[in-house]
């Protein structure tokens, strides 16, 4: 009897701490607001995407997503607390309530969006994996790889779309894992495998610091369709919204030709008047969100559009990688890529 | 005719095989054909790997550069220590903003200087030194590190601090100038030397009082800018979480051996059943479990701080290490000991306290100063949880966009930096050890 009340209370503490989790952040704005900065998680340091730069701030274009939602809801960038979380925690600490906002690399897929708790909002850079060979072994083409021995990180997708690869084509691919991307680079480096596989940003970010990057060479073809994403909480309507208009402000700012540089007398001069409303000159866009009415343009003025961070992390700058946008899916649909805002209006 | 010599034969010089170098070497490296054919190849050996580190770490590396094609530029296979250096900041003190970080380096001078004249001799009431110390000194270092604002109970206690340090540095002056403790002092200094104990002890009560008034006032007026712990980070992070662990785990499980040992039944059962299961736990499980499962439990928008999650758990997790270290230190006393101590009418305490704990600590120095070295050595593993410890920052040296892939330096000058440390504190261990035995050579 006595055991039976305990259980009862277990149970019924259980079911309370649960219900807790699942209904309790329906005003996450609310709570951002009130709290007085933004926590927006990352991951562990991913070149072009987020990293710590020696004097310890962090950058990269995930970050550059943190602080446009820090800037759109504070008009303020710098109220932006960034978490690094592990990749096993990373949703956890979503659904807890420990982060508000979730950028870092993760790829939307439909069992991540149904089952997880989360919704995914416009994807902020389009990968796909592919094969980095030596020049000197010949190979051009990925279905020459038959009985290579491939590196690649456990862990991850990556390792599965290999195994599935090479079971398509029946090309008796060996797999050599690693848990660092380090170490499996000096091991294809110093011959202890032919070929590295990776998402492909991160394959020409490390071919880059290759000793003579010259010698290798990233293959044509692309095994996956990566699109990653930034992702909140599930049934937060406003606060989804808040962050995918940030997003999609990053965008339509390049779109329209409006840079950090120029967004103050664009606000004056322009005669557009797609960019005086998204730079609250005119109408009121930011109140459906919430939001007071300059959200865009605290936007492009403290972060930039999405080009400029793209040049800035991912392209030629000198944080960036070395990746080039042009014929790449992170291109403007303009420029024949996927990068594409609806209108903002 | 005598045949004795009334002087002293002098003393002939030992053979030349046992004083030059070339005698030491037959002797030790080649006694024998065999035995010169190893030391042949050992040196062999030796050379190979000295002239290899040398030139990838020395002659060949470069110390400055801009970024990691600067160092290939200068040579393709030597070591590329300027990535290191440029992220020195990062390695030391983490995120801690820059203009801040004498506060971290401040405050790592008061605890030397605080503690340093336990060390010194001639110095009086060391017994004083220590407690405050352990009272004051985690208050004030804590206030130093994350600033912002004081609360009534931080107040009383940094002025404490203050006054506490002030007092004990005037201490170590009067103990090595004039021979005597800093309450003597005072006491003549006032020419109360003859007077009672009562009114004696309320002289010091009152410059006690009357200093602390100075000091509280003085410091309302000042306060620090407030750095999150999230900023905190580097060697910074590992020395304060490995030293808040060792300060707490130590007596912990100290309390937890005894528990154990108790002949209390409630007392013996939780001691007993939380050092098994928190030791048959790996660390890694304890951290994770303390960093995502603690927060589901607790009400919401209720986030407890991920530090002092992880201090908790490193704490617990340690505690029953040094439990069974502890213990282990009892049972090697004999009963007669703990017999004697009750026949001169010791209690429970004062046996332990006076007689069995002081022998047991002794013999069991090594072992827990192993356990420290452990831990401190564990702590690494809040990295993987994604907090930026010494490791963790090291290891994003190679995700820096100048310094891609730059991952065997920082890991190597990372392993100097724990074998100083590690060793430095086994060194110290082996002093205390010979240091507190120097009464019973077996």
């Amino acid at each position: 009897m006595k055991l039976r009340t305990k259980i009862t209370t277990l149970v019924g503490l259980a079911a309370l701490a649960s219900m807790g989790v699942s209904g309790a952040f329906a005003q996450t704005l609310e709570i951002v607001k009130e709290r007085g900065h933004l926590r927006c998680q990352v991951g562990a340091p991913t070149p072009g995407f987020y990293n710590l730069d020696s004097d310890g701030n962090w950058y990269g274009i995930d970050v550059a997503i943190c602080q446009a939602v820090a800037s759109a809801v504070f008009g303020d960038k710098s109220k932006l607390e960034i978490q690094s979380v592990t990749t096993q925690q990373r949703f956890t600490a979503l659904a807890n309530g420990d982060s508000d906002l979730l950028s870092r690399t993760a790829t939307w897929t439909l069992s991540r969006d149904t089952r997880l708790g989360l919704d995914f909002m416009p994807p902020n850079f389009y990968d796909g994996q592919g094969f980095t060979v030596r020049k000197d072994s010949g190979i051009t083409n990925a279905m020459q790889l038959k009985g290579a021995k491939v590196c690649v990180t456990t862990g991850t997708s990556t390792e599965l779309n290999l195994t599935d690869f090479s079971r398509e084509n029946d090309l008796g691919i060996s797999n050599v894992t690693f848990d660092d991307f380090n170490v499996r680079d000096d091991t294809y480096l110093n011959g202890g495998c032919d070929a590295v596989t990776a998402d492909k940003s991160a394959l020409a970010g490390n071919l880059a610091a290759f000793p003579v990057p010259a010698d290798h060479m990233i293959l044509p073809i692309t095994l996956s369709k990566e699109p990653l994403a930034p992702a909140v909480r599930q049934n937060d309507s406003q606060w989804a919204n808040i962050v995918r208009w940030s997003v999609f402000a990053l965008i339509n700012a390049e779109e329209l030709g409006i840079t950090q540089a120029n967004v103050d007398e664009m606000r004056a001069n322009s005669k557009n008047p797609s960019v005086l409303r998204i730079l609250g000159a005119e109408g009121e866009l930011g109140e459906g969100l919430g939001l007071d009415k300059d959200w865009a343009y605290n936007i492009i003025k403290n972060v930039g559009n999405y080009g400029e961070n793209y040049d800035r992390f991912i392209g030629d700058g000198p944080q960036g990688i070395g990746i080039a946008r042009e014929g790449s899916l992170n291109a403007l649909w303009t420029n024949g890529g996927l990068m594409y805002s609806p209108p903002m209006r | 005719m005598t045949i004795v010599r009334a002087q002293k034969t002098p003393d002939r010089t030992p053979p030349l095989s046992e004083t030059s170098i070339l005698g030491w070497m037959q002797k030790n490296l080649f006694s024998s054909f065999f035995n010169s054919i190893l030391t042949i190849i050992t040196l062999y050996i030796v050379y190979i790997t000295v002239s290899g580190i040398y030139i990838w770490g020395i002659a060949d590396a470069t110390f400055v550069a801009e970024n990691r094609r600067e160092c290939y530029n200068n040579s393709l296979t030597g070591a590329c220590w300027a990535g290191v250096i440029d992220w020195f900041d990062n390695i030391f003190y983490g995120r801690y903003p820059r203009e801040e970080i004498w506060r971290v380096n401040f405050g790592g001078l008061l605890l030397v200087l605080w503690m340093a004249p336990l060390w010194i001799s001639k110095v009086k009431g060391k017994i004083f030194i220590g407690i405050s110390v352990i009272l004051f000194y985690p208050f004030l270092a804590g206030y130093l590190f994350s600033g912002g604002e004081k609360g009534l109970f931080m107040q009383v206690m940094v002025s404490g601090a203050i006054i506490a340090f002030i007092a004990n540095m005037l201490n170590v002056l009067t103990s090595r100038i004039k021979g005597q403790s800093l309450s003597k002092f005072l006491i003549s200094l006032f020419r109360q030397s003859n007077a009672s104990d009562k009114s004696q002890r309320n002289l010091i009560l009152g410059v006690l009082v009357i200093s602390f008034a100075a000091v509280f006032f003085w410091q309302t007026g000042w306060s620090l800018e407030g750095v999150v712990w999230t900023k905190w980070g580097g060697m910074f992070l590992t020395l304060v979480i490995s030293g808040v662990g060792i300060a707490a785990s130590m007596p912990l499980g100290v309390f937890l051996a005894l528990g154990r040992q108790s002949k209390l039944p409630v007392v013996k059962v939780l001691s007993t059943s939380f050092i098994e299961v928190f030791r048959s736990v790996p660390l890694i499980t304890v951290l994770f479990m303390a960093t995502t499962m603690f927060p589901l439990f607790m009400p919401e928008g209720f986030v407890l701080n991920k530090l002092v999650q992880v201090i908790l758990a490193i704490i617990l997790f340690n505690a029953c290490y040094m439990a069974e270290n502890v213990r282990a230190g009892l049972q090697a006393i004999p009963k007669g000991q703990s017999e004697g101590a009750h026949t001169i009418g010791l209690s429970y305490w004062g046996t332990m306290g006076l007689i069995i704990m002081p022998q047991a600590l002794k013999h069991m120095i090594p072992n827990i100063v192993g356990n420290f070295i452990g831990l401190l050595k564990n702590t690494t593993l809040v990295s993987i949880i994604g907090l930026f410890d010494i490791l963790g920052m090291l290891r994003s040296i190679s995700k820096d966009a100048p310094w891609i892939g730059l991952h065997k330096e920082p890991l190597i000058f990372g392993a100097i930096i724990f074998f100083i440390v590690c060793f430095s504190m086994s060194k110290y261990s082996r002093h205390l050890e010979v240091k507190l035995s120097a009464g019973n050579k077996h």
